[in-house]
Formats: C-alpha cells, sequence, structure tokens
C-alpha cells in the first residue's frame, strides 16, 4: 500500500525530502514506518487526519501521516 | 542578600528626580522577580482606573535573581505596564543586553513615573542618570534609533527603544532592542512613548552578587555548551519556530483568513523550509544557545528577522503567500515597534469587516501592497490608520454590528497564530490568559493534538493550562529566562532551581516555583478584576466565532468542528476548580489566602465582589 508522508521541521534536511509516497507492506503500523525512515529511535510526533497517533496504530492505503520533532511551542 | 541586587531605581520623568531605593529579601523571595516584582509594584502602585497612556501609569523594567549570568538563554529582560489594550497588568519578556547591563549597573528593577515635557532618551551608567534629548532620533524607526544609540554607547550597551508606532501611541505598540528583540505585545511600547521616552540606555560596571559565583560559572559554562551541543544533534535552529507553520496547516489549526479557515494549501511557500532556504543571516540573544532570529530579505531588500508568530499573522492570516511580501509586513513592523500579531489582526480584522459588510474600505485579504501603506499610516496614525491603531477589539466596538464576535482577540490582545476554533484546550489557553491571549502563557496544541483526543473537552486540558501557566509565570517570567530549551529540546527543569539556587544560596524545589505561580496568576487575575469589577466568566471565553458553525472548515479533519459553548463552560469549570476560583473566574478570599495574598484580597474586595470560598 501507499502512504503519503509528509515531514516538518528539522526532519526535512535529515532525511532529504519534505513529503513523498513510500510503498510498504500491509500491514503496517506508524511506528513501523518511522523505523523504515530511521526514525525509530527519534522523539518525534506522528499524526494521521489532525490527531496524534500512537505507534501501534495500524496505516491503511492512501494515509496521510505527518512526523514532527517534539516541539512544545513558541 | 544574595542573587538580586536588592535595589530599584525609580526615575520620575516630569521633573527629572531619581532615587534609589531597596526592596527586602522577603519581598525577592515571595515574588522571585521579573513577572512577579512588576505585577506586585503596580498592584500596590497604581490607584483602580490609572489612564495607560497616561503620567500616572509606570512603565517597569524588571530583571530576577540569575539574570545577567552566564547561563543558557538567560538574556530576558522583563517589560511591564498597566496596558492600554486591556486595561489591565500587561508584560512583555524581550532579548536584550540590557539584562546584563542593568545588573552590573547594580538594578533589578527600574520604575519609570509621569511624562517627559519633550522626547528624550535616559542614559544610566552605574549609579548615574542623565535626561537626554531625544530629537536626533525622534520619528525614527528602532533601527536607526538603535544604530544612532549603538555609535554612541557601543553595541553591548543596554539599548531600549521604541519606534514611531510606541512614540503615537499605537496601542499594541512594543519594545525593541538589539535590532531584532521585541517585546511588550500588550502595548508597553505605546506606555512607553505616553511618557516621551525614546530609549532607555544603560551601561553597568559592578559585580553581580551571587551565592557562589565561581560554581555558577563553571555551571553556566558547562550547560551553554551542553544545550548548544543538543541544539546542534537536533538541528532544532535550522528552521527555528517556523517550523511550526507546516505542522499547523497539516493540523487544520492554522490562521488563514482572519481565522475563518484552519489550513491553505499555498501555506507552504511560507513554511519553515523555505524562510530557513532564504536565511541570509541568525540572530539571537545575550547568551543565547539556540538562535531563533532567522533574517530573509523581504521585497525591498531589508533583513527581515521571522518567526513563527510574525509569519502566521502576517501571512496566511492575511492570505499573502509571498514571501517577500511577508516580509516586507514583518520588517515595517519591527522598524515602526508595532506588534507583528495584533499588526496582523488588526489588518485581517479589518479586511474581513469590508468583506462582512460592517465597514466600507479598500483593502482586501491577499493585498499586500496596501497592506503595507496601512502599516505606515498606522504608525503616523493617520487617516485609517489612526482606527487602526486601535486593534481589532476596540475597533470591533466602533463598528458594531457584531463584529466584535470576530475581533481574534481575548480581553483585548490578540491570539497568536494557532487557529482555536477545533483546539478546545488551547483556546482555554488563550480565553484564561490573564494578560489577553498570549502564547507565551500556555501552549497545550501539541499536548492536546498528540497525548489527548481533539475535539475533547477533558478537565486533564485545563489541568495542563493550569500546570504550563505555573510553570511559565513563575520560572519562565519571573527568572526570567528563555523557554525554549525546555520546551524546543527538553531541558529539563531542575536546571532551572539549580540556577536560581546557586545564585541566592537557597535550597528551593520546582514545587516551590509553582507555588509562587498560582499566587502570581491569582494576582494577575485579581488585577483583572480590580479593573474590570464587572467581569464575568465571558472574560475567559475565546473569539466568539470559534463557537459559529457556519464558519467551520468545510473539508479536512477539522471539517464541521467548531467549539460548542456548553461544553467550554465545563471546560473554564475544570480550570476554576483547580485554580480554586469562582464561577466569574475570580479567586476567592481563600484561595487569595492560602498563596499569601490576604491584603491583596482586602484591596480586591473594596472595589469588587470576592467570594469566600472553601479551603482548597
Amino acid at each position: 500500500m501507499k502512504i503519503q508522508v509528509v515531514l516538518i521541521g528539522q526532519f526535512i534536511p535529515r532525511l532529504g525530502f519534505s513529503e513523498k509516497a513510500v510503498k510498504v507492506p500491509a500491514p503496517f503500523t506508524a511506528g513501523d514506518l518511522a523505523a523504515r525512515l530511521g526514525l525509530g529511535e527519534v522523539d518525534k510526533v506522528i499524526s494521521k487526519n489532525g490527531q496524534g497517533i500512537a505507534g501501534g496504530e495500524p496505516l491503511k492505503d492512501g494515509d496521510r501521516v505527518v512526523i514532527a520533532p517534539i516541539f512544545s511551542g513558541g | 542578600m544574595k542573587g538580586w541586587t536588592g535595589n530599584i531605581l525609580r526615575i520620575n520623568l516630569s521633573n527629572k528626580i531619581y532615587k534609589k531605593e531597596t526592596f527586602t529579601e522577603e519581598f525577592a523571595k515571595k515574588w522571585i522577580g521579573g513577572r512577579g516584582f512588576a505585577l506586585k509594584i503596580l498592584w500596590d502602585e497604581l490607584k483602580p482606573g490609572t489612564d495607560p497612556l497616561g503620567p500616572d501609569n509606570k512603565l517597569l523594567v524588571v530583571q530576577g535573581p540569575i539574570s545577567g549570568v552566564p547561563m543558557p538563554n538567560s538574556g530576558k529582560t522583563i517589560v511591564a505596564a498597566k496596558s492600554p489594550l486591556t486595561g489591565t497588568y500587561g508584560d512583555g519578556n524581550i532579548g536584550s543586553y540590557i539584562t546584563i547591563q542593568m545588573r552590573k549597573a547594580g538594578y533589578d528593577i527600574i520604575i519609570f513615573e509621569g511624562k517627559a515635557p519633550s522626547p528624550e532618551y535616559v542614559f544610566i551608567e552605574d549609579d548615574k542618570v542623565s535626561f537626554l534629548s531625544a530629537k536626533e532620533i525622534w520619528g525614527k524607526g528602532t533601527f536607526e534609533a538603535q544604530d544612532w544609540l549603538e555609535k554612541k554607547y557601543g553595541k553591548t550597551a543596554g539599548i531600549l527603544s521604541i519606534g514611531q508606532a510606541g512614540e503615537k501611541m499605537v496601542l499594541y505598540a512594543i519594545i525593541r532592542s538589539m535590532q531584532g528583540r521585541s517585546g511588550g505585545r500588550p502595548g508597553i511600547g505605546a506606555v512607553m512613548g505616553s511618557k516621551n521616552l525614546k530609549a532607555i540606555v544603560v551601561k553597568g560596571t559592578k559585580e553581580i552578587p551571587l551565592a557562589d559565583s565561581k560554581a555558577m560559572r563553571d555551571r553556566g559554562r558547562a550547560d551553554l555548551r551542553k544545550v548548544g551541543e543538543m541544539d546542534k544533534k537536533a538541528r532544532w535552529s535550522v528552521q527555528g519556530t517556523n517550523a511550526v507553520l507546516s505542522w499547523c496547516n497539516e493540523m487544520w489549526a492554522l490562521p488563514v483568513r482572519n481565522m475563518r479557515h484552519s489550513h491553505h494549501p499555498d501555506a507552504w511557500k511560507l513554511d519553515g523550509q523555505r524562510t530557513s532556504e532564504a536565511r541570509v543571516a541568525t540572530y539571537g540573544c545575550p547568551n543565547c544557545t539556540m538562535r531563533c532570529g532567522i533574517a530573509i530579505l523581504d521585497k525591498e531588500g531589508h533583513e527581515s528577522e521571522i518567526d513563527y508568530e510574525n509569519v502566521g499573522m502576517l501571512g496566511p492570516n492575511l492570505e499573502i503567500f509571498n514571501l517577500k511580501q511577508m516580509a516586507s509586513l514583518n520588517y515595517l513592523c519591527d522598524d515602526f515597534g508595532m506588534d507583528t500579531i495584533s499588526g496582523g489582526s488588526a489588518l485581517s480584522f479589518y479586511a474581513d469587516a469590508i468583506d462582512q459588510g460592517a465597514t466600507t474600505g479598500d483593502f482586501k485579504f491577499g493585498d499586500a501592497e496596501r497592506a503595507k501603506e496601512l502599516l505606515r499610516l498606522i504608525a503616523r496614525r493617520e487617516g485609517i490608520g489612526d482606527f487602526l491603531a486601535l486593534g481589532s477589539l476596540k475597533m470591533a466596538k466602533k463598528i458594531g454590528k457584531n463584529s466584535e464576535a470576530y475581533a481574534i482577540q481575548c480581553k483585548g490582545l490578540d491570539l497568536s497564530a494557532y487557529n482555536c476554533k477545533y483546539v478546545p484546550g488551547q483556546a482555554l489557553a488563550f480565553g484564561t490568559s490573564a494578560i489577553g491571549a498570549h502564547h507565551k502563557e500556555a501552549w497545550i496544541i501539541t499536548y492536546e493534538l498528540t497525548y489527548s483526543e481533539r475535539g475533547a473537552y477533558g478537565r486533564d486540558k485545563a489541568q495542563k493550562v493550569v500546570e504550563l501557566q505555573r510553570i511559565r509565570s513563575s520560572i519562565f517570567e519571573s527568572l526570567p529566562i528563555c523557554r525554549f530549551p525546555w520546551i524546543e529540546l527538553g531541558w529539563d527543569l531542575k536546571n532551572y532551581s539549580d540556577y536560581f539556587n546557586l545564585a541566592t544560596g537557597s535550597n528551593w524545589t520546582l514545587d516551590d516555583f509553582t507555588k509562587r505561580g498560582d499566587r502570581i496568576y491569582a494576582l494577575l487575575k485579581a488585577f483583572w478584576t480590580r479593573e474590570h469589577p464587572d467581569t464575568d466568566r465571558t472574560a475567559d471565553y475565546p473569539p466568539r466565532i470559534y463557537f459559529d458553525p457556519s464558519i467551520a472548515d468545510k473539508e479536512g479533519p477539522a471539517a464541521g468542528k467548531h467549539l460548542e459553548y456548553d461544553k467550554y463552560d465545563a471546560l473554564l469549570d475544570h480550570y476554576y476548580d483547580i485554580r480554586g476560583w469562582d464561577k466569574r473566574g475570580v479567586p476567592t478570599r481563600r484561595t487569595m489566602e492560602s498563596v499569601g495574598l490576604a491584603k491583596e484580597a482586602e484591596q480586591l474586595a473594596k472595589v469588587a465582589e470576592v467570594e469566600e470560598g472553601t479551603v482548597a
């Protein structure tokens, strides 16, 4: 299945892209996706549909997943 | 007394008399410094109903017990006064060499009273105060004024100045320093202008009194290095605060079109990646380990130093998606010395009111050139600019026609750049901020959108708002010190109590700070109540438009979502219950007594109803 990955902040220079489609096998979780991108051990927040999700959250084809560093704001 | 100098410099601008006063260790330990000092002094010394722009208001510049000592991001100064926007206590923190110079000159607090007979600036050099003509810089922008003063007094002199907006008393004028630092959103620059005070310059040569100078110096050196390394590892400074823009857009919490929308497909043109790529320089405050001031070139070729709040309010909120044009608006606000958030909000409110048919005018969303002209008119208070200089709430009150519903403010201060129509906890944070809607008070949006159910109104959100208000008011606003190492890099809060203890010889825990945070917040709300005796819980509501189903987004994760009055009221009840305040949002007598404000409760009861309450 295809997941649209959106990176925020310092993850962009770290991984070299801001948004792209990633092909993954099903079943696949948000945590699996972060690990695939090399962000498994990094502090981060993962969101889908405007809401934070846990690492164990299953993903489905066409999901748009946002991975951001942890920030507490301005 | 160690840590604090124990000295107040009181300067009367009307008669040019100044005197050195002292404060006690008991006062210092009760109020810490910064905001705590300023709040208590303004509570004691201002009569209720004082005109914020009259000579009886007082402008305070305040430090704390670790100010001026090289510790991570310790270059912050508090500027405070009764606010012309909100009519209550207002303050701001600003990175400046004045933090260091004031402490070396031997002062923790400077109080400016009265009004200079003609435009002046004040030069303080240790024990000597000079009142000097400002005729060469009056009418000039903050960049030129700072340049002129730096040439005269040196680049590391402590300098605060105002621009034309402060001189003309634009109600959201701010104070500037170091060509890029700003503070005092609630119109503290207008108060400075009302006193005919263009600038404050301080130079000092004394030792800062510390309980353990060597330990503090060693700890400071080590921690400056550690936080700098943390930033390098995390790469936070690559995008700085503007990394939040694309996150807000993805989460549908971006301010778009006077916050009528919460997402825009063109927002990426202004995001952290774009501003990082356009960067021509980076600036920071004294003792900074993670410089957030990313400068880009504006359309006219000026360096314009941006952060997320500026970009959000002058970009998507005005539907301006040209990076250089947005940077031009930001540059003008900085040069005129006006708040980019409230300036952006005044412009977006004006465009919205025209759109809604509530008023007439020639400004439309997306019109960057006209926005520039309007900012120039605001700074000079000419034509329509005189009206826009009032800020969105006062503009709405003049326009009428239900326009107050879409004045995006709380208590008169405009919201920072987070669209809360489907973020109830952050709406509560803005609503209950006792100085008006300010992001520095409690920023729970990442907690809310990440670790909590977004649309829920649970007690956990009220608890989180209170927790952050406690920490921010007591540690970050009162030491005072920049919060970024903590919030962006996870620098442990215990470091700050360590710094305090090394400076003062105390043995405080974080609990000692948060207890004082409750005291400060109770007095902040008491201050509001003293100035607005008929206050009720609606003073703690977010903008009414957030409750309006007709402006809910039509698509995306926030589609059809808006705040609901009954649920927000229940959330507010949780907040009041945790705080020990009554149903109007006024601290009860028992609550005030429990945080050491028995005398202040008596004083408040003379002008407003104060419920007895129960023992917490």
